[in-house]
């Protein structure tokens, strides 16, 4: 486990600014020994390739992945505005 | 009576085709227009939008867009925009359409917006040019929005923007980053019409509903907000004619 105490804020630039990735809505919280991710996103290949890069760049950190896959069904209710 | 289906944040890339397509085919038996508030793609390529085109383009219903940061992210927005009009789709910047629907005159305004924060926690425009450089982003989308909302006459008037025109639908997301998310100057031009419903995207982990100052009911349409392929909101319900009713 890394010591560095700006660890969350480079995961999430990481999960940004990387050209496999480019989320930015996943959140990175480090509880006890590992990062936990949360959030959502439209693939599982999306997910998978976020805890694929962040073990590569940070080999150390044990990473609990609870990112869920956006759900895509039609909508069964409507809501009408006034 | 006009009902208009809204999501955003949608990131299409080759890895999404598909995904939203059954839940498209049932549009026209749902909605009589799809409105899409930004992030179309996930890093704004030509490619992308392609891949965004053949999810939503070819669809029974007028499908009408704003661009998001995403769909900045290659500095390719114009490519883009013409990748998505080739296929039909409407895309705003500063401008606006008008749809007829159901007899009914449907104006769509739309921008994509820009961060900048709301009252209390807001950007000024002073000081070093990159800041200045930042809040007169938001200030110029904010009166193309106005403008675009004033160039329109309809029956039912609709803001879309990408970035979000009040608070209330950021929570849930880290106070720290709402004037990365939206900006109280998008909330004004659209209380300064006679707007029927706002529609925003951006903040994944905001919250559905909220009204601008004004009064105007705001929703955010988020992909991972909404947790469905489209939320459908109906205006115009049709009134009952007091006249006609006996007393």
């Amino acid at each position: 486990m890394t010591n560095d105490i700006d660890l969350e804020a480079e995961i999430q630039r990481l999960l940004t600014e990387h050209d496999r990735i480019a989320e930015q809505g996943i959140t990175v919280q480090r509880r006890d020994h590992s990062i936990v991710l949360g959030g959502e996103v439209e693939s599982a290949q999306r997910r998978d390739e976020i805890c694929r890069q962040i073990t590569s760049r940070y080999p150390e950190v044990e990473i609990t992945c609870d990112i869920g896959i956006t759900r895509a069904q039609a909508p069964s209710e409507v809501e009408e505005i006034s | 009576m006009i009902r208009i289906a809204a999501v955003g944040d949608v990131h299409v890339d080759k890895d999404v085709v598909g995904r939203y397509r059954p839940a498209l085919e049932e549009l026209p038996d749902r909605a009589d227009a799809l409105l899409i508030a930004g992030d179309l793609t996930r890093h704004g390529t030509v490619e992308e939008a392609q891949c965004f085109a053949k999810e939503f383009g070819g669809l029974a219903v007028p499908v009408v867009v704003v661009l998001g940061n995403h769909d900045h992210q290659s500095d390719q927005q114009e490519q883009v925009t013409g990748v998505l009009e080739d296929a039909g789709i409407t895309v705003l910047e500063g401008a606006a359409t008008v749809l007829e629907l159901n007899g009914h005159r449907l104006g769509v305004a739309g921008t994509k917006g820009f961060g900048g924060g709301f009252a209390g926690a807001c950007a000024s425009n002073f000081g070093e040019r990159e800041m200045k450089d930042f809040v007169g982003t938001s200030e110029r989308y904010a009166a193309a929005l106005r403008e675009a909302l004033h160039s329109v006459e309809c029956d039912a008037l609709v803001a879309l923007t990408h970035y979000a025109p009040v608070p209330e639908t950021l929570v849930g997301e880290p106070l720290e980053i709402y004037a990365f998310l939206g900006c109280y100057q998008l909330g004004q031009a659209i209380d300064s019409a006679p707007v029927a419903l706002a529609l925003h995207g951006h903040a994944h982990h905001g919250s559905e509903r909220g009204r601008t100052p004004g009064g105007v009911p705001v929703r955010n349409v988020a992909h991972p907000v909404i947790k469905q392929a489209y939320n459908v909101y109906q205006l115009l319900s049709e009134e009952i004619e007091t006249s006609l009713t006996s007393v």
